[in-house]
């Protein structure tokens, strides 16, 4: 049986890991490396890794990061996005040793160029980040870029619709770093139903994240703060997570204890 | 280190990274080239990918590989084909209209119907008897696709399930395809690759 996965998601600014709060207020973590490692070695089921100011500052993707996790030797899949612009980005990503990218700002400046993405790297590899909001009843999507809210764009609803994108990451963009207040109306408003969830942004409670997995159009659950406040914390989570089609945790021995006397 | 050499086919195509980094960690000997003379002083060929068949098939064709790797496969070499690269190694693909493949093992690449992709990890179930892989069954590996190998059953070693079962691993002689990634399956990947490399090479 295919399982729902825990996704361990990492936030690029400046080159540093951070903290986000609500993606208006950050508090640096250290080398995006190091905390990527941690993941790894926890055995997280999927790695995000986004840079958040690439698109803004117009610096592309960010390839010495890329090629700086590539020495790392992760044995996790790994997901990036951040500054994404062209096909051939998406492909160069691919090739520096990310399994699958998401795309944001694509969406709205040239969402033709995702169809390319994917009859380049197969549908599976592509993402679409949507950072979402209920508001007055509505679902809105935020484009971050001009601070503005808007709706969906018909071809976006017909590529989620028919396959073009593979999997949409729901944000609760104004939750996002604060425990235990994701949205659940996001997932249930969700105007697509044919394709899969990753759920992110506030979740840090179990019985919520419980809840959510129960969902049948949500396959993945993305945590980022969260995580950092505790040693194997990742595991700890699946441990306390009740949902039959989690990979169980893993604790992953780096060192043979019989080395050491 | 092992005294064992993987050629790892370069066509232009994927994430050699990953590979590579396993394939080290594993204490396995590794050339990443696209030249054939390089790949034939290999002990066995591993063919990576991510991406589309058609590109894929594109590429190799650009580089001169199909013949080559027929003809090696002809020759009993070891060769390992994941996700794309395993996809390869069949008679044709239907992914944005059909492409033939290169045709080591019979069978067709068809899309997956319900649902349109495979994401994630799924448990392996081994479908015949096989040392190779007798100790892999009942692991958890990471698979990221969304077209599935279709063809005679005695060429399918592994099984995977998601709606319906499909084969994960498929082999005739000492060719073999894995759908889902080793290399980012972490521990059981690993322990997998080993056995596979090992047994391959030495028998």
């Amino acid at each position: 049986m295919l399982k729902k996965r825990l996704i361990g998601i990492v936030l690029v600014k400046d080159g540093w890991a951070v903290q986000s709060f609500g993606y208006s207020k950050y508090l640096p973590l250290g080398k995006p490396e190091c905390v990527i490692e941690n993941l790894d070695r926890w055995g997280a089921d999927e790695i995000m890794v986004l840079s958040i100011d690439r698109t803004r500052k117009k610096l592309g993707p960010d390839f010495q990061l890329l090629r700086s996790l590539g020495k790392l030797g992760l044995s996790t899949p790994l997901i990036y996005g951040g500054g994404i612009d062209s096909v051939q980005n998406g492909i160069d990503i691919v090739r520096s040793g990310a399994d699958r990218i998401s795309i944001d700002s694509m969406l709205v400046s040239d969402i033709n160029q995702v169809a390319s993405l994917a009859e380049q790297l197969g549908a599976q590899a592509v993402i679409a980040s949507l950072p979402l909001a209920i508001l007055n009843g509505n679902l809105n999507w935020f484009n971050y870029r001009n601070k503005q809210l808007m709706d969906f764009s018909e071809k976006l609803l017909a590529f989620m619709k028919e396959g073009i994108i593979s999997e949409a990451f729901v944000t609760d963009y104004r939750h996002e770093g604060y425990p235990q207040s994701f949205d659940e109306d996001l997932i249930q408003e969700f105007p697509i139903k044919e394709i899969p969830l990753i759920a992110f942004g506030g979740l840090s409670d179990s019985g919520q994240i419980s809840n959510i997995l129960n969902r049948n159009q949500v396959s993945a659950i993305a945590i980022g703060n969260f995580l950092n406040y505790k040693e194997q914390s990742l595991q700890l989570y699946k441990e306390s997570i009740i949902h039959h089609t989690l990979r169980p945790s893993i604790y992953k021995q780096s060192y043979s204890l019989l080395d050491y006397e | 280190m092992s005294r064992i050499q993987i050629g790892l086919v370069d066509y232009g195509m994927g994430n050699h990274a990953s590979v590579v980094n396993c394939l080290k960690s594993l204490e396995f000997r590794c050339k990443i080239s696209d030249e054939k003379t390089i790949l034939s002083k290999s002990d066995l060929l591993l063919i990576p990918g991510v991406g589309a068949f058609p590109t894929a098939k594109s590429e190799l064709h650009k580089r001169g590989l199909i013949e080559y790797l027929q003809h090696e496969a002809k020759l009993h070499k070891p060769i390992i084909g994941i996700c794309l690269g395993m996809q390869l190694l069949a008679e044709a693909s239907f992914e944005f209209g059909y492409t033939s493949g290169l045709a080591i093992i019979p069978g067709e690449i068809v899309p997956i119907k319900e649902p349109r992709w495979h994401i994630g990890w799924n448990t392996l179930e081994i479908a015949q008897e096989d040392p190779l892989f007798k100790e892999s069954d009942g692991e958890s590996f990471y698979f990221n696709h969304s077209f599935v190998y279709q063809g005679p059953r005695e060429y399918q070693i592994g099984l995977t399930d998601s709606m319906k079962s499909f084969p994960a691993i498929i082999r005739r002689g000492k060719t073999v395809g894995l759908q889902f990634h080793p290399e980012k399956s972490q521990e059981s990947g690993s322990k997998l690759m080993k056995r596979l490399i090992e047994g391959l090479c030495n028998a």
